[in-house]
């Protein structure tokens, strides 16, 4: 508990990661699998337990299982890709109907039903696809994402309590509307020689843990690999991830269909285990229960899934020997009381108990490295012409051609012809509201042009989207210190290295690191390190890129003299590989880059040349203070 | 020539009721950034206490379902020092979270107080003959009383001093502090705003469907994927989709089966937010 103490009074004023803090704490989880150990332990204490549990026991032992997959499916992509759904319980139900269609229908001539079980992690999976085709791909915001779920969630508890009669079939099986669907074969295998075997109620439960264990396993594989990396990365900070050139689209969605793949397969085993399925699978109910379970267990574990639904429903089966019929209320109470009192879950906090108690000396090493670096502050060193000579010189060149963007009906932009091809560095200036933010963003990709083109390097980018154009080879620094707050600094440059080969990698990041001082603090939080340090590993993270094209949004706001000094020591030391464009406000500043200006007024190019020629112009001068002379207003 | 009318009119009740049940998450989704999940038992509160005081008292629906209201904003009163307040600043999903865990709370107490039914109110001023049809008045009313009500919270925000504040706490947070506007007074008003409207919602709806606790659970789909389809612009977002998904919902219902017809909102307002990830009004110029 320490150690997060002090790294919210460290971050107390670094505005971006501040709040980032609660999610740090479970985080640690996800990077050493011990836990993976804790489940083979308790599979095997289990496998043990099981020969003395009695017959109740076991089917409830199973059921809770089925329950603890779906779970794990929503700590997943929760967790780990920061999705929150409330459509587990959907694609469970989905695996559940799956199982139930294909069984009837198959079993009588194939003899076995694990076709059954993998056909419903395959719906579930297809049906994800579809839905986050929709959701993913047309970029819905996070809220709307929980609340469409939660609509596709009670749509199809509708459709399926609608289909009663026996014009809804499907070869063999009868959807059967609100009664659902009975008389399913349970789970059984067809093996050569002794033909079909049925589990029966001790062998399924042993079945269902190996079959937890390992998905499990496959799951914590999948979390601690790069896949699991980028999802950490697009959980963090969705924005810099396309800046790297990250489609988060893509990655989101591909996490989403694991996830459907997985709550599927746990419906599967719902429907083998009890011989039936009916529409409260899709429920209100049963969509609450598979929150409730992730968040008591805490959603940045795997393994909290399954103690999640152990505790919960032990609860809720005691409280109903108590008080029956009361299941909403003691889940609400639950679910508001977890909120409260575990807002990181069971499992994440009893491991920080354990760290902290077994002796603090992390949180020591974390309270002291981090110093106050102002902005900007240490420039390396070592570095700069031995980097320089082991740095091609790639200066990449951006055309843009009557740029135009509007607002609403507020015209940003009326026509901005530039072109970098020459200068090492650029700058663009312009009053509070000429569009010189707009510009940026038109560049970067974030923003589409209403009209005009822009072409990087030869190629038209004007519809790319922004993680197009940074495989392109365009490199973007924001204002802000745009990082992933629970990654460790070397995960940035492992991140910022998309598509290079493994070979070199270790020797990669390891330069890049020390290029700007951060080597030493490889393995820390990138929340631990102060805020102008955090400024270098988003520089670091682009140079790191390979682009060929940077651009830097304001580089200078906020800083002091000194800092500002240094900061143009960086852009001429970045200038010498690659072309530099530089959005910048403070004149001053842009007058030490030593570079030709374009002076956007109004949406236009006002005035284009070197920095004595544009800010020597006595009508650049009326505009800046504000006057207005016959020339501008003619 | 009197289907067509019957058809206009169903169609505008079906986008009016759509609008009465949606309109207190839009006050509150709007100006908070909170997905209210209990947004269906405030509806359903308003709707029992209707019931309640026009089988007790005797009153007209129109003044029980004020009562309603009156009920929904002191239950908002409460729920929004008890579990907003303190969650404030906290992920979006927390204040999600909590009042989905209240809405199974107060489920169940309604379940335990009133049971699984109730005998429920007779639908109040008869019917009126189109032609050969026949339609019902209180369903007709429901036009102007949407109307009406649109009319009313519209000019809370745009003519009442804290309707300008509250709007101006929502658009720019750091600025209205500045200017000394007391965020938590406004949070806690706007609370109770949007939970009196969804009592008064459902107080109005009362008479036309079956008051239960469960009803909660069948509006709030559809509530939320009206306002979420609306987008910033609270108000007339949401009239806006209310009509677009309503007019779909009804016209569909009417061809096929009330199911499609539900199921036609579910698909066109998924299609929309595809397309419009941000709602129907992310890019007007007015935020209201």
């Amino acid at each position: 508990m320490t150690d997060l103490a002090s790294s919210q009074t460290e971050n107390g004023t670094a505005v971006l990661t501040g709040n980032k803090n609660g999610i740090l704490q479970g985080v640690a989880d996800w990077k050493h699998a011990k836990t993976g150990a804790a489940m083979i332990v308790t599979a095997i204490a289990i496998l043990i337990a099981v020969n003395f549990f009695s017959l109740a026991d076991q089917l409830k032992w199973t059921l809770w299982v089925s329950f603890g997959i779906v779970a794990m499916s929503l700590s997943f992509i929760w967790g780990k890709a920061g999705i929150f759904s409330f459509g587990q319980n959907a694609l469970f139900g989905i695996g559940a109907y799956g199982y139930a269609i294909l069984s009837l229908n198959l079993f009588p001539y194939s003899g076995e039903t694990l076709s059954a079980l993998v056909f419903a992690g395959a719906a579930a999976a297809a049906f994800a696809a579809a839905l986050g085709y929709f959701m993913f791909y047309g970029r819905v915001g996070d809220v709307y994402l929980s609340v469409l779920t939660l609509a596709v969630t009670l749509i199809l508890y509708t459709v399926f309590s609608s289909t009663a009669g026996p014009q809804y079939r499907i070869g063999e099986a009868t959807l059967g509307g609100f009664n659902g669907m009975p008389g399913l074969p349970t789970l059984t295998f067809w093996i050569p020689g002794s033909g079909s075997v049925q589990l029966e109620i001790q062998a399924l439960l042993i079945f269902a843990i190996g079959l937890a264990a390992v998905l499990y396993v496959i799951m914590s594989y999948a979390a601690d690999s790069r896949f699991g990396e980028i999802l950490s990365g697009v959980r963090d900070n969705e924005t810099r991830m396309e800046l790297l050139g990250y489609d988060v689209r893509f990655w989101k969605w591909l996490a989403f269909v694991v996830g459907g793949a997985i709550a599927g397969i746990g419906g599967g085993l719902f429907a083998a285990w009890g011989t039936f399925t009916n529409p409260s699978v899709f429920g209100l109910t049963q969509a609450a229960m598979v929150i409730i379970w992730v968040m008591v267990g805490g959603r940045n574990s795997l393994f909290g899934a399954f103690v999640g639904v152990v505790i919960v429903q032990w609860i809720a089966d005691e409280a109903d020997k108590v008080v029956s019929e009361q299941t909403p209320l003691i889940l609400g109470l639950m679910l508001i009381l977890s909120l409260f009192l575990l807002p990181n879950g069971v499992v994440p906090t009893a491991t920080n108990w354990v760290r902290s108690w077994l002796g603090a000396g992390k949180s020591g090493s974390r309270g002291e490295a981090t110093q106050a670096a102002p902005l900007a502050a240490p420039l390396p060193a070592s570095e700069a012409a031995s980097e320089a000579a082991a740095e091609p010189v790639r200066r990449g060149v951006i055309v843009a051609q009557n740029i135009a963007k509007s607002f609403g009906g507020l015209l940003v932009l009326r026509g901005v012809d530039l072109i970098f091809d020459e200068a090492p560095v650029y700058a663009i200036i312009g009053p509070n509201g000429a569009g010189k933010s707009t510009f940026f963003n038109v560049l970067t990709g974030r923003v589409t042009a209403s009209q005009g083109s822009i072409s990087l390097n030869g190629t038209d980018v004007g519809a790319m989207p922004a993680f197009e154009r940074a495989r392109l080879g365009l490199g973007i620094k924001l204002q802000i210190a745009s990082i992933f707050p629970s990654m460790t600094v070397r995960q940035h440059i492992d991140l910022a290295l998309r598509a290079r080969s493994t070979a070199n990698r270790g020797a990669l990041i390891e330069r890049t690191l020390r290029d700007v001082d951060l080597w030493e603090r490889a393995d820390d939080q990138a929340s631990d390190l102060a805020h102008g340090q955090q400024q270098w590993l988003e520089i670091a993270m682009v140079i790191a890129q390979r682009p060929s094209l940077i651009l830097l949004d304001e580089p200078a706001a906020g800083m002091s003299r000194q800092e500002k000094v240094r900061t143009a020591q960086l852009i001429e030391r970045l200038s010498r590989t690659h072309r530099i464009i530089v959005v910048e406000h403070d004149m001053a500043f842009v007058r030490s880059l030593e570079a030709p200006v374009a002076m956007l007024h109004e949406g236009r190019v006002f005035r284009n040349g070197s920095f004595e020629a544009v800010c020597g112009d006595e009508e650049v001068i009326n505009i800046y203070l504000g006057r207005r002379s016959n020339a501008v207003s003619a | 020539m009197d289907s067509l009318l019957v058809v206009l009119f169903s169609a505008a009740t079906s986008v009016s009721t759509l609008l009465i049940a949606s309109i207190g998450l839009a006050v509150i989704f709007g100006l908070m950034r909170i997905i209210n999940m209990a947004h269906g038992e405030f509806l359903m509160i308003g709707a029992f206490t209707t019931v309640v005081l026009v089988r007790t008292l005797g009153l007209p629906v129109l003044v029980a379902a004020l009562g309603g209201a009156a009920t929904a904003a002191l239950l908002g009163f409460v729920v929004e020092i008890v579990l907003i307040r303190p969650l404030y600043g906290r992920r979006l999903v927390d204040t999600l979270l909590v009042t989905f865990g209240l809405s199974l709370v107060l489920f169940q107490l309604a379940v335990n107080i009133f049971g699984t039914t109730s005998p429920g109110i007779s639908t109040p001023f008869g019917a009126v003959a189109i032609g050969e049809y026949s339609v019902s008045v209180y369903s007709l009313l429901l036009i102007p009383v949407a109307g009406l009500l649109m009319l009313a919270v519209y000019l809370v925000f745009t003519r009442t001093k804290y309707g300008l504040l509250a709007r101006a706490a929502a658009q720019n947070p750091e600025m209205a502090s500045a200017l000394g506007v007391d965020a938590r007074k406004i949070n806690k008003l706007t609370f109770m705003f949007g939970a009196a409207l969804a009592g008064l919602g459902g107080g109005l709806l009362a008479p036309i469907v079956a008051v239960s606790p469960g009803m909660g659970q069948s509006y709030i789909g559809q509530a939320f994927m009206t306002v979420i389809t609306g987008g910033q612009a609270f108000l007339l977002g949401t009239l806006a989709s209310a009509t677009a998904l309503g007019g779909v919902q009804n016209i569909v219902a009417q061809l096929v089966t009330t199911f499609w017809g539900l199921a036609a909102l579910f698909l066109t307002s998924i299609i929309i937010l595809r397309f419009m990830p941000e709602g129907i009004s992310a890019r007007w110029k007015r935020q209201l």
